[in-house]
């Protein structure tokens, strides 16, 4: 069996694959040894001139010789791949310390922030929220709430009047007044009122016509004033840190008896005494109570067998706070450079204040 | 209230400094808004003795004092014209201090040595509006003999510290020095001494009458008569009392009259008897369009809620609230009535609110008197005027009317004090607590009868005694706890409010920042981008930009885009969710529309190095209110229709939306008038009806199993005329199909080269899909081409 031709063949064969430098002429060189007309499909056509006993073994070796070159050149396709798959990719390196697409995000107004983390902080405790209208009723906004119209407190309050009945709401209180009629003196009250309140102020750094509000009203069976004492100092730890304690200074609302201001211990200096707080170590934030009767009497309640407590805050005032924001106007003038830095995501910091 | 240390000692012992003394009221409920110390800036004050005074030689202005400052004899430069020989004065030393920074140095004036300072009111720190006319425009001298060398601050009656009470309205009791003295007591202890009323009555018994024609207006009046006053200053000590109280010294019968009210709380007022023109005091309500002369010399036109003091004739005083012109106390008056009465608070808060005149007095009849205090303090002005003024006081006094000076009773009991405070006091405790405060309890057993002075009236109710018992013994003794509710709630928020914060949270994230504008606006804005040509008006506004409730968010949210361009923000992306008011007229709460309104100008996520952008117009903001129907589920609801309604808006580029057939709002491009006009390029708005995109209950998400056979699509090209919109093709392909079709989505337009004028060409994909089996070829033929035949019906030609 004269093997000397596949010999030849295979050294040309490696001899050619050397010098095979792309895809191409990798192709066209199995094509020239493995296609139908190819050196060694033409070697199997010897087989017809050999004896029986011969043919097995000149077979297996055309067989090998195949395989060969069909290995080799399934290696050297795998390199020539390699090689212009590097090369692609050395030629698609980008810059990534470009700067990437833009997708702009817009940012919530620091006042809604500071509503939705109150909000939040009663949604847990099982109240819910209520809105109301901000052109009221001279009724809803200071009769029903122990304010008839010769009441002096009324000087309190600069209202914008549109006629003798009806004007802007100068707090958010007609809003539990409304709630407390419509449940009839018989269910119990859990409520929070966020909204926007009118004074008839004129603007400046510290005043503002218009502002917000966010007010708490609790009515059940058997509520003390320690039960406000309890959840507002619940609400300063869990909104201004653990570390706040809170102090109550009697004071005077028409619709709620006892009243209180309600300092909370100063979340800058922690107690120390800063400019935030004046020096005092306290800040003032909130004013609450306990429900005045008449006010209970009036929506129908029975003051002797219901009882509860009512607190109001301004979020204007706790994002100024908070943010050391020095103009209550920037608030109102939506100033991309000023609305732009409340984007980002806060968390609560070590004592978990969530302000 | 101003609040003098030194004369509440009068009052009542007090051991605590006034810083001390400050908290504590405070902490008590009565907040003291500032201190003013009299004492802060001052050093090395003395008393001197002007022994000699000469003209200096170098300046006709100037005098050349010889001053006794205590053993030492000092040559001082005084330039005020009532420096005298042989008077006190005040002595601002070498090396003293005066407020205001002065340091009191060793110096030569015109070539004259001047070795100390003789001090006026004003530089010892007092305001000039409240310095005594005597002495207005010159030094301070003492009236009478003083010690030189003396310490001059406590002779002037200013080593002291004046308080300034913050009062809430219900706490008029404290708007007296014996009110102040009360509350002082209920925090210390201690004992209130009253003021000397020991005076003689001599002369005739009082011959002027009284009689109240309205027993409402004026429940009470009653009056003294005073004769042989001497008009004269009052006595340093009381005009300087005035004056830390903040009130200007007169002549020492208005004095006498003003301290007194200071005293009490109860304001008096002092008529010229012999200038009274009759021997009666009728007092009534004005009769409509009666006029009087003030003592400011002011004709008056009144009203018939105007309460009015006359002399049976015409009125001599406005009550309470101002005296008249001819009946007042001057320089020549001899013999006075005293006037000391309870007036309706009602009428004397309209009239002095009316006439805008407040003052001590109103401001006291307007939040009523202490009954008790009506007699004392017309006492208590006879007395001062027999020691101060030389007056004789004549005998008895008469009045008109009933004082009820009995003590008002409020039952409660001890556990209904523990049950609203959520404490756990003794009766004795509770009882203590009261007593501080003067309030005399009878208890029997639990149940307590409290006996209420008329100086506290506004206690009243069981919940005003469990104010008075928390706030003196003090809230730091209240317990804390939380509420045991009867029914547990779950707290959340509504399906409305939810939403709210989901359309919040996607604007953001589109870019979009959230903005809060004011809901008053001007006249003009409230009648742009709205059909409704009138708005809300105030009353009584704060200015013009100011007088009207908005009718649309959209012209504030303009005004932000040129805020911000104009302070190099150029690109603005914005929307505010807030309320419009449409207005039921004036006399009815109008209808609150909550709107989401949103205004973009410049480029929206800009990359400028790879040059790509999305531009502020008409479709970005279709978008991004497409992207928030979606959210809502409302995509097959909403359509947009081409509108020109609206002045400030684009015409061509400016479409209406509805849901279903209602109308919500608009979006498009600001008019190029509008934008020249407010100095923007092109810019583009929208506003919807929150309320009705989130009246439309979406309920659950309804689940489709994934379809299991492949869906066909087929791509199709027509050519429109240039004004026939996407929609209207849209809408007959879909009404030409008679079943599978699953979406109509147009992917291109085209004008220009090729297409008439006039035309384009609009290629529009279709996707059909059986849900039940493979669609064959001819199945979607089947349905495909009666859809083409409906577009050749309708007058397209079909392209390609």
């Amino acid at each position: 069996m004269d093997t000397s031709q596949m010999s030849r063949i295979q050294d040309d064969f490696d001899a050619s694959l050397k010098t095979v430098e792309d895809a191409r002429s990798l192709q066209d060189l199995k094509v020239r040894y493995l296609g139908k007309k190819g050196e060694v499909t033409g070697l199997m056509k010897e087989m017809r001139n050999l004896s029986n006993e011969e043919r097995p073994a000149y077979g297996q070796k055309v067989n090998e010789l195949r395989q060969h070159i069909d290995a080799a050149v399934e290696e050297k396709r795998a390199e020539i791949e390699a090689a212009a798959l590097e090369e692609r990719l050395k030629s698609e390196t980008i810059d990534v310390t470009l700067p990437g697409r833009t997708f702009n995000i817009g940012s919530q107004h620091p006042i809604s922030r500071i509503i939705e983390d109150i909000e939040d902080f009663f949604l847990g405790l099982g109240y819910e929220i209520q809105e109301g209208y901000e052109v009221e009723t001279d009724y809803y906004n200071f009769e029903a709430l122990n304010l008839p119209k010769s009441h002096p407190a009324r000087d309190m309050q600069d209202t914008f009047y549109i006629s003798e009945e009806i004007l802007l709401r100068t707090h958010t209180s007609p809003v539990q007044a409304r709630v407390l009629e419509a449940r009839g003196g018989k269910e119990a009250v859990k409520i929070i009122c966020p909204g926007k309140v009118y004074r008839r102020d004129s603007d400046d750094a510290t005043h503002s016509h218009q502002f917000t509000q966010i007010e708490g009203l609790v009515i059940d069976k058997n509520i003390h004033m320690s039960d406000l004492k309890g959840t507002l100092e619940l609400f300063a730890k869990e909104i201004f840190g653990g570390e706040r304690e809170i102090r109550l200074r009697p004071s005077f609302f028409p619709f709620t008896e006892p009243s209180v201001e309600v300092d909370i211990s100063c979340f800058k200096c922690k107690g120390a005494g800063c400019s935030v707080c004046k020096k005092s170590g306290w800040i003032e934030i909130l004013g609450a109570g306990m429900v005045h009767p008449n006010v209970l009497r009036m929506a129908g309640y029975d003051p002797d067998e219901y009882s509860g407590f009512a607190f109001g805050m301004g979020p204007d005032r706790v994002a100024m706070l908070k943010y050391g924001i020095e103009d209550i106007r920037h608030l109102y003038t939506n100033d991309l450079r000023f609305i732009n830095q409340f984007k980002q995501t806060e968390d609560g910091g070590e004592t978990l204040e969530s302000l | 209230m101003r609040v003098s240390k030194e004369w509440l000692n009068e009052f009542i012992d007090v051991d605590a400094d006034v810083e001390e003394l400050s908290e504590r009221i405070t902490r008590g409920g009565i907040e003291v808004d500032d201190i003013i110390d009299y004492t802060s800036d001052i050093k090395n004050l003395v008393i001197g003795y002007v022994e000699d005074v000469k003209q200096h030689p170098n300046a006709d202005k100037l005098n050349l004092c010889r001053v006794d400052t205590g053993g030492e004899v000092k040559q001082i430069v005084c330039g005020a014209d009532n420096v005298a020989p042989d008077t006190y004065v005040v002595v601002c030393q070498v090396g003293g201090r005066l407020p205001g920074g002065i340091k009191i140095k060793k110096a030569k004036l015109r070539g004259e040595v001047s070795e100390g300072m003789i001090c006026s009111l004003d530089e010892l720190g007092i305001p000039s509006e409240y310095v005594p006319k005597e002495f207005q425009d010159g030094i301070f001298i003492f009236s009478g003999e003083q010690e030189a060398g003396g310490p001059a601050l406590p002779a002037v009656y200013l080593d002291d510290a004046v308080m300034e009470f913050d009062l809430t309205p219900n706490r008029k009791d404290a708007l007296s020095m014996i009110g102040a003295a009360y509350e002082t007591k209920a925090l210390y202890g201690g004992e209130v001494k009253r003021p000397s009323t020991d005076f003689t009555e001599t002369g005739e018994n009082v011959d002027v009458t009284v009689k109240n024609e309205d027993g409402e207006a004026v429940p009470y009046y009653a009056l003294r008569v005073v004769k042989d006053v001497e008009i004269k200053p009052a006595p340093i000590w009381m005009q300087i009392r005035l004056v830390k109280a903040g009130i200007r010294p007169i002549n020492n019968v208005v004095d006498i009259s003003n301290y007194v009210l200071l005293e009490y709380g109860q304001p008096l007022h002092m008529f010229d008897y012999d200038q009274l023109g009759s021997k009666e005091i009728v007092t009534r309500f004005a009769r409509k369009d009666e006029k009087m002369t003030t003592l400011d010399e002011k004709e008056r036109t009144l009203h018939e809620s105007d309460i009015v003091i006359t002399n049976g004739k015409g009125p001599v005083a406005l009550a309470g609230v101002m005296g008249g012109d001819f009946s007042e106390v001057t320089d020549q008056t001899t013999n006075v009535v005293i006037e000391s009465a309870v007036f309706d608070p009602v009428a004397i808060r309209r009239t002095s609110g009316r006439l805008n005149l407040r003052s001590e007095a109103s401001s006291r009849f307007e939040k009523g008197v202490s009954h008790e205090f009506v007699i004392p303090a017309l006492e208590r002005a006879a007395y001062l005027l027999q020691e101060y003024a030389g007056g004789k006081v004549q005998i008895g006094y008469n009045s008109d009317g009933t004082l009820d000076t009995s003590d008002s009773v409020i039952r409660t009991s001890t556990d209904f004090i523990n049950d609203r405070l959520g404490m756990e006091l003794e009766t004795a405790e509770i009882e203590e607590t009261l007593f501080k405060l003067g309030l005399e309890t009878v208890s029997g057993g639990d149940e307590l009868e409290i006996h209420v002075p008329s100086r506290r009236d506004d206690l009243q109710i069981p919940e005003d005694i469990t104010e008075e018992v928390a706030r003196i013994y003090g809230y730091e003794a209240l317990p804390t706890s939380l509420p045991k509710f009867e029914t547990i709630t779950p707290g959340r928020l509504t399906d409305a409010q939810q939403k709210h914060r989901i359309i919040r949270h996607q604007l953001e994230a589109l870019g979009l920042s959230q903005s809060i504008n004011y809901a008053l606006t001007s006249e003009k804005k409230a009648s742009q981008f709205t059909e409704r040509t009138e708005g809300l008006r105030l009353m009584m506004p704060m200015s013009e930009d100011r007088a009207v409730l908005r009718n649309s968010l959209v012209p504030h949210l303009v005004d932000n885009a040129v805020y911000n361009t104009s302070r190099q923000q150029k690109d603005v992306q914005l929307f505010e969710v807030g309320k419009v008011f449409i207005s039921k007229g004036q006399h009815a709460q109008p209808e609150e529309i909550e709107k989401l309104g949103g205004v973009l100008t410049g480029r929206m996520n800009n990359t400028d190095w790879l040059g790509s952008h999305v531009p502020a117009d008409f479709y970005a903001a279709k978008g991004i209110l497409d992207s928030v129907i979606e959210k809502l589920g409302l995509k097959d609801d909403i359509k947009y229709v081409p509108s020109e309604s609206y002045a400030e808006m684009h015409p061509g580029r400016t479409a209406n939306i509805t849901l279903g057939e209602k109308y919500i709002g608009f979006v498009g491009e600001l008019h190029p008038k509008h934008e020249k006009d407010h100095d923007l390029d092109q810019t583009v708005v929208f506003e919807v009806d929150l309320d009705a995109l989130l009246a439309v209950k979406s309920g659950t998400i309804e689940y489709e199993v994934l379809p299991k056979y492949p869906s066909i699509m087929r791509d199709i090209a027509l050519v429109a005329d240039r004004d026939i919109t996407a929609g209207t093709l849209v809408e007959i392909i879909e009404n030409a199909a008679e079943k599978y079709l699953i979406d109509v989505y147009v992917f291109d337009v085209y004008e220009g080269e090729r297409i008439e004028e006039d035309k384009k060409s609009v290629a529009i994909r279709l996707t059909y899909l059986n849900k039940e089996e493979t669609l064959t070829d001819e199945a979607v033929e089947a349905i495909h081409q009666p859809v083409l035949e409906a577009l050749k019906d309708e007058g397209y030609v079909l392209r390609g």
